[in-house]
């Protein structure tokens, strides 16, 4: 009972409580970061995509808005302000980490479990993921820092 | 049905990406790609797979009061009254888009 790290909470058992974490046990680093961008592209998928897929995608064709926002001419000319890029990066960045990483857990739950299958599942998934990501870096960039 | 929903936010990731690499493309590459996400078959996928993308925002907004109870006071704050003040986010930050990113109405 010498040590100051014991906890002093309810403890049935009568065990020693360790609030450090044990020795020769590897530092999870890797999970978090990707739980947290999972959550960050939620935010973003969430308050931005249903407005951009309306704009783009629906309401031009029904004609519930008066003008085209993905004609050729406007869309050209309002990807040359930084903000629209930053918009399109933060929005496939953030929808990639968000659904790839929501995709290997619907794929867990549906069977394909096994540290083989988990691990190659993390690869292909996060790969897509920051491959996309990095294309949009390159497209939101290009023209603009460089030619 | 959320899940769901997530995934297809990805799946339009995809899509924004190959819609950025056609308009470096040039215009007959962009109007191709963007007439055929507009030609039935696929507007129809596009309208349910929308449909699922504002299931999942809705869906989104109900789980912040109750996966993080926020709390200002002693007892945290109803997640209705959360979900609330969420979906007057969300259409503010959507006008603001509209402004923003797309030059109005």
């Amino acid at each position: 009972m010498g040590s100051t790290r014991e906890s002093l909470a309810w403890n049935p058992g009568r065990e020693t409580v360790h609030a450090d974490e044990k020795t020769g046990e590897p530092e999870v680093f890797l999970e978090p970061l990707l739980w947290g961008l999972f959550s960050l592209g939620g935010f973003i998928t969430a308050f931005l995509f249903p407005i951009t897929v309306f704009l783009l995608f629906v309401a031009p064709v029904f004609g519930w808005w008066p003008t085209d926002p993905a004609a050729y001419a406007t869309f050209a000319a309002h990807w040359q302000e930084p903000l629209v890029r930053l918009f399109f990066f933060a929005l496939i960045g953030g929808s990639l980490f968000h659904g790839t990483h929501r995709l290997k857990f619907m794929l867990v739950d549906a069977g394909l479990r096994g540290p083989g299958i988990e691990a190659a599942l993390d690869i292909i998934l996060n790969a897509i993921a920051i491959v996309g990501t990095l294309g949009a870096l390159y497209y939101a960039v290009r023209g603009w820092l460089f030619v | 049905m959320r899940e769901l929903g997530g995934v297809v936010s990805a799946l339009y990731g995809l899509i924004f990406l190959n819609l950025l690499r056609t308009l470096r493309a040039g215009e007959s590459a962009y109007t191709a790609f963007v007439d055929t996400m507009r030609t039935p078959p696929v507007l129809y996928v596009n309208l349910v797979l929308f449909a699922l993308l504002v299931w999942h925002a809705v869906t989104w907004f109900m789980l912040i009061g109750k996966a993080q109870p926020i709390q200002f006071t002693e007892r945290p704050l109803p997640w209705k009254s959360v979900f609330g003040v969420n979906v007057l986010l969300w259409i503010g930050v959507s006008a603001a888009v509209v402004y923003l990113v797309f030059g109005g109405i």
